[in-house]
């Protein structure tokens, strides 16, 4: 592998919120420049997991290492300036600001203006750059956002639902945006959509009630969906 | 009634809105973007005018004095922020209020031991009047409405052209989301705390020669403060700018017409307000967090 | 019976050696602490189970103050029907006062509630100037008539009946704080957000809690008013706002005995320490932020574990903190 890949490994995780444990000993590897996938249904901790990952959350025990350094204790934004990028689910860009306005507060963290390369992968950013975050469509924003994780060329991209509740064919865009990037960044997808995970993902978790309950690396497996079964 | 007093009311009360303006704005834009609301900005206020009248006294200049009073509040909020509010942001709005309070208090106590209990006259900048639809008023009260309006125009500008403003106003909406794109929220919220404690320590030392700089003056102006943020809208600006000038017309206007309700005819005018609006005239729900 | 005898004990012991100091200190001290006491037992409630903050509370002091003042100045003399009408008056103030403040939110409660403090302030001192006589206030020290069995109108009598009322508005909150309404006030309080969504019954709980306390802040500005024979505004005046706040914290917020030992320091303190530095607010705040940092658990919920450690306490925990 390059030399600016390492794998994202996460070993024994242990995390909570205040006397309310989310996750027990959470052990996953995501391969350098590859696209692992974590599924599992709404409150099983897969959020918790990539907020961790992130340095939102302060695990109780347990490493996060990308190649050979450690994350843990490390404030957001210096994981983000790293190359450690999070994309929150639910959509959330800023209603107020431009998205213009977006990708130059990225830009500026980061070091980036290379705006031309998130417009390669979302030709539509650019007719949009002066409407407001609040005017943009489901899957404008989550191109947005992506959009705005790509600036400052991310070594890790953890992604949290990028597709829930967009049409069809803005899924079809994003998968094809998935298979591009592998390779590039290394890729953790928490995802619902099971097609989707079977058409980019390399490897797939399961997650079940705060515990990694199922590894699968077999291609058919998760090309034909079969990890429903675990869920 | 007399003409020339209602143009003379009208300038007072701009120019008292003025110093309420400075002080409001920066407790607003503290909680907008921190989630804290900070009364130990009215110890920033107070050390500013002492300052102010310090170097007044000791070199016999004004305006720069003035500047002073300002970078010492600054300074003194820096080591605040720093010290406590670092520690408390992640904590809930009374438990930055109470400790602002602590802070406050402490802080007035201090301000007693160096320079006593008895009221310091300080010197006026300008002692010229100026016509105004024929009827004098000073000039200091015409540019302390200046300042404040300067003031105004330079957050506004700060917040909408810079990128420090862009990053201000997205924190605003969401801090997660902006640590999250690489911007180090916490040298925001400094910047942010000790611009709103500069703001404090200006509004005192303008305020200075209009009153008299006194250990009390900071706990005095409290609920003058406090209305005009709830009335404007914790967070808000522009309702901070609204409701700084409406609050100083009632208290100006109001004590031309029936002096012993001037006092309280803000109160109660707040009052009606929130039965009305519970989050004041331009407080966002969507701020909560 | 057991249990019985020991809850009564929990609310005697502290009250037994404060009624042992009356030999020892000063009397304006023990009487200054037992009535702060009682003014700051409100504010702990609010602050401790409901979750309100108030910076307004001398406001319903003063309510309770003048309701008597205006009673044994005008109308009568006998101190005990005073304190009534104190209490029936900050009782109604209360109740219309909390229809409107119990909807806001905690930041605007804080806020709201010291304005209408201002508000207080002003009306005492210059609209109702022509029955307040403004800062003057009103005097009637020498027109209370003497009370059976404890005389309210001296201050050696006096003492005994602030010892009692203090005991047993006391007992009436750590009464409370066993019973379902006492639990709805802390369910009311870790969901504050949520009131708006759960609708009249929270509201309910909410205005009940507000009344019963702020009557309590002004029973407190009665027992004063008697103790003085004078009220003036300078009780609602703003700079004394927090007091109440302070000391609940001093004591430690949400714990029984915390409103009892932060009267003591915080009275001891002004007398003490002003004697010495002159200059005692310095040390206050500071103390107020050194506990905040430090957890918040104030000097009773310091010292607490400690003494029962000490003393093997058998009695069950007075609820702690939450």
């Amino acid at each position: 592998m390059s030399h600016h890949h390492g794998a994202l490994s996460v070993e024994g995780l242990h995390v909570a919120y205040g006397e309310a444990q989310v996750l027990f000993d959470v052990h996953l590897t995501v391969p350098p420049g590859g696209l692992v996938a974590c599924v599992g249904r709404n409150g099983a901790g897969k959020t918790t997991l990539l907020r961790t990952i992130a340095g939102f959350l302060r695990p109780r025990a347990g490493q996060v290492r990308y190649g050979d350094v450690d994350l843990v204790g490390r404030k957001p934004y210096e994981l983000a300036r790293m190359g450690i990028r999070y994309v929150q689910q639910d959509k959330r860009v800023f209603a107020d600001l431009t998205v213009r306005e977006n990708l130059r507060l990225a830009s500026s963290a980061t070091g980036d203006w290379d705006w031309d390369a998130v417009f390669r992968y979302f030709p539509r950013l650019k007719a949009l750059l002066d409407r407001k975050g609040g005017y943009l469509s489901g899957g404008e924003r989550q191109m947005l956002m992506i959009g705005r994780a790509l600036l400052g060329r991310p070594k890790v991209l953890l992604v949290d639902e990028p597709t829930e509740g967009l049409a069809p064919a803005v899924v079809e865009q994003l998968g094809g945006v998935f298979q591009e990037l592998k390779g590039q960044a290394t890729i953790l997808l928490v995802e619902q959509n099971l097609p989707l995970v079977g058409r980019v993902a390399d490897k797939v978790y399961a997650v079940k009630e705060g515990r990694v309950v199922a590894e699968i690396t077999d291609r058919e497996a998760i090309r034909s969906a079969a990890v429903e079964a675990y869920l | 009634m007399d003409a020339n007093l209602w143009v003379s009311g009208v300038v007072y009360g701009l120019s008292m809105g003025s110093i309420f303006f400075l002080l409001a704005a920066g407790l607003s834009l503290c909680f907008g973007l921190m989630r804290i609301i900070s009364l130990d900005q009215l110890l920033y206020y107070s050390l500013g005018a002492y300052v102010a009248y310090q170097v007044n006294v000791a070199t016999g200049l004004t305006w720069p004095a003035m500047v002073c009073g300002a970078l010492a509040a600054g300074a003194l909020s820096w080591v605040v922020e720093r010290w406590v509010f670092d520690r408390i942001y992640a904590r809930e709005i009374t438990f930055t209020m109470i400790t602002s309070f602590g802070i406050l208090v402490a802080g007035v106590g201090a301000i007693k031991y160096v320079w006593g209990l008895v009221p310091r006259p300080m010197g006026i900048p300008v002692e010229a009047q100026v016509a105004l639809l024929g009827v004098n008023v000073p000039v200091y009260r015409i540019i302390v409405i200046g300042v404040a309006l300067a003031v105004y125009g330079l957050i506004q500008w700060v917040l909408n052209r810079t990128i420090v403003g862009t990053a201000i106003r997205a924190a605003v909406e969401d801090v997660d989301q902006v640590e999250g794109l690489g911007v180090d929220v916490y040298r925001l919220f400094t910047g942010t705390f000790v611009g709103a404690g500069m703001l404090s320590g200006l509004a005192g030392a303008l305020h200075g020669p209009l009153v008299m700089v006194d250990p009390q003056m900071g706990l005095e102006v409290v609920p003058f403060v406090f209305m005009v943020v709830i009335i404007g809208g914790l967070g808000s600006l522009k309702g901070t700018l609204v409701s700084a000038f409406l609050v100083g017309q009632v208290v100006s206007l109001g004590s031309l017409i029936y002096a012993p309700l001037a006092q309280m005819a803000p109160f109660a005018a707040m009052l009606l307000i929130l039965l009305w609006k519970p989050t004041g005239l331009y407080g966002s729900a969507l701020l909560r967090r | 019976m057991n249990g019985r005898l020991r809850w009564w004990a929990g609310v005697l012991v502290p009250f037994a050696l404060l009624a042992a100091g009356r030999w020892v200190l000063p009397l304006p001290f023990v009487v200054e602490v037992l009535i702060f006491s009682v003014y700051t037992m409100a504010c702990n409630f609010l602050l401790g189970r409901v979750g309100f903050i108030s910076f307004g509370q001398p406001a319903y002091l003063a309510a309770g103050a003048y309701g008597t003042a205006f009673y044994l100045y005008y109308f009568g003399r006998d101190p005990l029907v005073g304190i009534l009408v104190g209490l029936a008056s900050g009782a109604v103030f209360s109740a219309l006062v909390g229809l409107v403040f119990v909807r806001l939110r905690s930041d605007y409660f804080a806020l709201v509630n010291l304005a209408l403090a201002v508000i207080v302030y002003h009306l005492m001192q210059k609209v109702l100037a022509p029955i307040t006589k403004g800062d003057n206030g009103l005097w009637f020290l020498d027109r209370m008539s003497s009370t059976p069995l404890l005389d309210l109108a001296r201050p050696d009598g006096f003492v005994w009946f602030a010892w009692l009322v203090a005991v047993g508005v006391w007992a009436l909150y750590k009464y409370l704080d066993d019973t379902v309404f006492g639990a709805c006030c802390l369910a009311t309080k870790t969901n504050e957000d949520k009131v708006k969504f759960l609708g009249y019954h929270d509201f309910k709980v909410r205005w009940t809690a507000f009344v019963l306390a702020n009557t309590t802040a002004a029973l407190a500005g009665s027992l004063y008013g008697v103790y003085f024979g004078f009220v003036s505004p300078e009780m609602a005046s703003a700079a004394r706002a927090a007091d109440p706040v302070v000391v609940t914290i001093l004591g430690g917020t949400g714990t029984l005995y915390g409103p009892l030992v932060g009267a003591v320091a915080f009275v001891g303190m002004k007398d003490l320490v002003s004697g010495v530095v002159g200059n005692w607010e310095f040390f206050v705040g500071l103390l107020l932020v050194v506990i905040m940092l430090a957890g918040e658990r104030g000097i009773w919920g310091t010292l607490e574990p400690w003494l029962r450690r000490r003393l093997v306490w058998r009695r069950p925990a007075p609820a702690l903190q939450e």
